[in-house]
């Protein structure tokens, strides 16, 4: 615990002084708040709906810190450690890899944390947000979409050959996912064709959960993200555990 | 004496190409060992199966009575290990890495002091980044002994540094081995060796081909001089080989 805390402390500075992570897990999810807020505030989300668009755009905007970190920020640091041989040095201590494993989800999944408050503070002060779903299911499905996000993370840092292959496939990954999911570009107003392809995205199931359950639409609507994201989750977790590369 | 590295019948192999053959090696409490040899030799590959960061296919090894995989936790408390390179994260400072190595252990050595006894103390708040080579070397030896280890190993620490610095290591090190600590260290440079070591292995394709005193060796060879001797040793076979 004392190893964790120390290393938690140290690891979270380090992060910070790569200023990446602060641009676009924590600034960024905001300005897209204050775009949308300022584009769409009472704008019903269609025809005779009872949410505003921008109430709708909520959910969406509170995963960018989660595929930011998840998808770009766990793989590259496990490359990274595992090319700079910290994982087979903590090998050589009474510690383990592992961790400096949980040490990097957990600053990631307080990056996360901290902009969906950011976010829903912003939302609340300038554009009077409430958010209509129950916070018990909005609170999971915002966990279950991060669980299946950093699986992803961890399978792709566990497995990449170098750093320069995870930082081509976190890419691959990470924008078409930023664009093409409905984080940043609402989904509902890309043409269907697109939608077609963003439906692909496991970021687009994990966002349509995440709107249901802050809109607090019926559940029912979302049993087939629920499972997809439950799905994925274990088979990263499967792919990383068996084929993780240590160095 | 008490025995602290004892290596049996060690083999190594990647892809059927041996790496280490039929390795023996007994070192003593306080002893300072040099692993000798050209780049490829097996060096690395033998330090790392002793510290069971590499499987060994086959032979018996014991650091401090302890078996490196099966007591890893245990053992590790006590001893200290630089590997060749760097290990670190990118941005970090000289005081951020002894904190985060020193709450690995139960018990640690202040590392105040040891930054004082190397000659860092007043780079504590610098990026390891901005160290020079010999620096940096000199803290790696730092991180090593934050365990308070009572075996220390050191693979190629003196590696791309310049005359002046490794000399600043080796005084480093001529402390530790008065201090009684016990140090397997690599290195492919005869005069490091000459000053730090009791007794010395030199590698040729993975086999040892020679051990003992650095005395022993030069009585062993026609010549005066330990560089030549090893130059001696690692042709002969060559020598041989064309003879074949």
């Amino acid at each position: 615990m004392k190893a964790y805390k120390a290393m938690l402390k140290t690891e979270f500075q380090l992060s910070l002084r790569g200023i990446d992570m602060f641009i676009f897990a924590i600034c960024m999810p905001i300005v897209v708040t204050i775009l949308l807020g300022s584009m769409f505030r009472n704008k019903p989300a269609f025809e005779g709906a009872s949410y505003t668009f921008f109430e709708q755009s909520f959910g969406a905007i509170s995963t960018i810190a989660i595929c930011a970190g998840g998808v770009m920020g766990l793989p590259l640091v496990i490359s990274d450690y595992r090319n700079r041989k910290i994982l087979k040095r903590l090998q050589v201590t009474p510690s383990s890899p592992t961790l400096i494993l949980a040490v990097q989800v957990s600053i990631y999944t307080i990056y996360s944390i901290a902009s969906l408050l950011l976010v829903y503070a912003t939302a609340k002060i300038f554009f009077h947000y409430e958010m209509a779903g129950s916070l018990l299911y909005f609170t999971g499905s915002y966990l279950l979409v991060m669980l299946s996000m950093f699986s992803i993370g961890m399978m792709v840092g566990g497995i990449a050959r170098d750093i320069k292959s995870a930082s081509v496939i976190a890419s691959l990954l990470y924008f078409p996912m930023l664009l093409f999911s409905g984080a940043t570009l609402p989904y509902e107003v890309m043409p269907s064709s697109l939608q077609k392809v963003a439906d692909l995205l496991p970021l687009t199931q994990g966002i349509k959960l995440i709107k249901a359950s802050a809109l607090g639409l019926p559940i029912n609507d979302v049993v087939l993200p629920i499972i997809l994201m439950i799905l994925l989750s274990i088979i990263c977790i499967g792919i990383s555990i068996r084929f993780f590369k240590w160095e | 004496m008490e025995t602290t590295i004892h290596v049996e019948q060690l083999n190594k192999s990647y892809n059927e190409i041996p790496a280490v053959c039929n390795l023996n090696l007994q070192i003593k409490r306080g002893e300072v060992f040099g692993l000798l040899g050209a780049n490829g030799a097996g060096k690395s590959t033998a330090i790392e199966c002793i510290l069971g960061t590499k499987t060994a296919d086959s032979g018996r090894i014991s650091v401090l009575g302890l078996n490196p995989k099966s007591h890893r936790k245990q053992l590790f408390e006590r001893v200290g290990v630089q590997f060749q390179s760097t290990n670190y994260p990118d941005k970090i400072r000289v005081g951020e890495l002894c904190e985060e190595t020193m709450s690995l252990y139960k018990t640690f050595n202040d590392y105040h002091g040891l930054l004082e006894q190397f000659g860092l103390a007043d780079k504590e708040k610098a990026f390891i980044s901005e160290l020079s080579g010999g620096q940096k070397q000199r803290l790696f030896i730092v991180v090593a002994l934050i365990s308070n280890p009572e075996v220390v190993f050191l693979d190629e620490l003196t590696t791309g540094l310049d005359p002046k610095a490794r000399r600043d290591v080796w005084r480093c090190l001529d402390k530790l081995k008065s201090d009684g600590l016990t140090i397997l260290l690599s290195s492919h440079f005869m005069d490091e060796v000459e000053v730090l070591c009791d007794r010395i292995g030199i590698l040729k394709r993975g086999e040892l081909i020679f051990c003992g005193t650095i005395q022993e060796a030069i009585n062993t060879s026609p010549y005066e001089k330990l560089e030549d001797a090893y130059l001696w040793f690692t042709d002969e076979e060559e020598n041989e080989d064309e003879g074949l």
